[in-house]
């Protein structure tokens, strides 16, 4: 083999995929060319830096012993029910026309009494980080309450954050939106989906890419994310 | 030791099943297999060792208490990475906020970089150390992870491209283009370390 073979070799070696054999090989032809030699110890000095640049304060073991140690005990099975499974999505049409063969009348008595006597349909939505107080008030409730990281998000759910306060809700797709001081974000329904209405204040969002459309409604108007991270304001 | 011997060979999928059963200590040995690359991940984006190493591991918490959604568990390195990025993010703005807020000013940036700098490694001096991240976070970021994923975590380009969903030919291509403006960018330190 020429140098142009090796060169090959050097190649998988960058990329991790040379074998034992074509090791061995390479290790014998940079016994005897300089040129290989410098390439292959390159690669070696660059792994080696990189490393040591990289290189934690907490050794593997102890890392892993101190995660597991955190680890809540029930979490990783724990699975949140989908909201519209296909189901759900049949069910819910089924009922549907149920009720609008039963008449207006039938369906306006329900439709009163149903916010009094059902909870809104929680949200896959979750509280990921919480600093200061920030207050939720549910959808057909007076009262106001303080929100908890383990709190429910539900739909229909009106959040205010007071000075100095701040909070993170992360979307199933983990995508985040981040509620700044002072500010109140409202959670409605629309087109069947989640819509976030910003009542005042400021909110940051970070997408995950690509993601679908994307839309903020504030009282001024509706704006549509283009890119992964942007923030609304609303004076 | 042959249970752990096969634990530990074991395939990310595997550890991935057995976590979902119950099993914590194949989490353990998913936490292992990845710390260095999540500490290496978060030191990209984040000058303090400190704080990587508090990312690393709230990644990896969240990454267990959300196993359950990884579709592909061969691709969990690529899925973590993300997670990595985002507590990223989170974290950046948490302090740029306590910055906003707060009006003590202890050190001058420079100063405090290079307090947080400092790698318990003696391969390296810390300002070696600081420049070293610093190159490495000035690649674009598809070269960034691939760099880390590849001398950090030691996975090979077929992996990789596995861990992230690209075609092996063009992870390939990344590598040893990143591979080139590395050998430029880091030329004064390997200089130096000769």
């Amino acid at each position: 083999m020429n140098c142009e073979n090796y060169k090959k070799l050097i190649g998988k070696y960058l990329d991790g995929s040379i074998n034992d054999a074509e090791r061995t090989a390479l290790r014998a032809h940079t016994q005897e060319c300089a040129s290989c030699c410098a390439q292959v110890h390159s690669i070696d000095r660059i792994d080696s830096t990189i490393k040591s640049a990289f290189c934690p304060a907490t050794a593997t073991s102890q890392a892993s012993d101190s995660i597991l140690s955190k680890l809540p005990a029930t979490a990783v099975r724990w699975a949140p029910r989908p909201l519209f499974t296909p189901q759900t999505a049949l069910a819910a049409s089924i009922l549907l026309v149920i009720g609008l063969l039963l008449g207006i009348g039938a369906t306006r008595i329900t439709a009163k009494k149903r916010p009094s006597a059902k909870a809104a349909p929680t949200v896959p939505i979750r509280v990921a980080s919480l600093r200061g107080t920030v207050l939720v008030k549910h959808q057909n409730s007076q009262s106001w309450y303080e929100l908890t990281p383990e709190s429910n998000v539900y739909l229909g759910d009106t959040f205010h954050s007071a000075a100095k306060s701040a909070f993170v809700l992360e979307l199933e797709d983990k995508s985040t939106i981040e509620l700044n001081q002072n500010s109140m974000l409202v959670l409605k329904l629309y087109n069947g989906g989640t819509q976030f209405h910003l009542e005042h204040g400021r909110l940051a969002a970070t997408l995950d890419s690509p993601h679908p459309p994307f839309v903020i409604s504030t009282p001024n108007g509706r704006v549509e994310a283009l890119g992964t991270e942007f923030t609304v304001t609303v004076e | 030791m042959p249970n752990a011997c096969n634990l530990t060979t074991a395939s990310d999928e595997q550890l991935v099943a057995a976590t979902l059963q119950g099993d914590i200590s194949s989490f353990g040995i998913i936490v292992e297999r990845y710390w260095n690359m999540a500490v290496a991940l978060a030191l990209s984006k984040i000058d303090d060792l400190v704080a990587a190493e508090d990312v690393a591991q709230e990644s990896f918490i969240k990454a267990y208490s959300q196993l359950h959604r990884l579709r592909k568990a061969s691709s969990f390195a690529g899925w973590l990475s993300k997670i990595i990025a985002q507590q990223c993010v989170n974290t950046l703005r948490r302090k740029e906020r306590n910055e906003i807020i707060s009006s003590y000013e202890t050190a001058s940036p420079e100063v405090l970089n290079f307090a947080l700098a400092k790698s318990t490694n003696p391969g390296l001096t810390d300002e070696q150390t600081l420049f070293v991240r610093r190159v490495i976070r000035n690649l674009p970021e598809k070269f960034r992870k691939l760099i880390i994923m590849r001398f950090v975590a030691g996975l090979p380009a077929v992996q990789i491209a596995k861990q992230l969903g690209k075609r092996p030919g063009t992870v390939r291509v990344w590598l040893h283009r990143a591979y080139q403006i590395l050998r430029k960018d880091l030329a004064p330190i390997l200089e130096e370390l000769e």
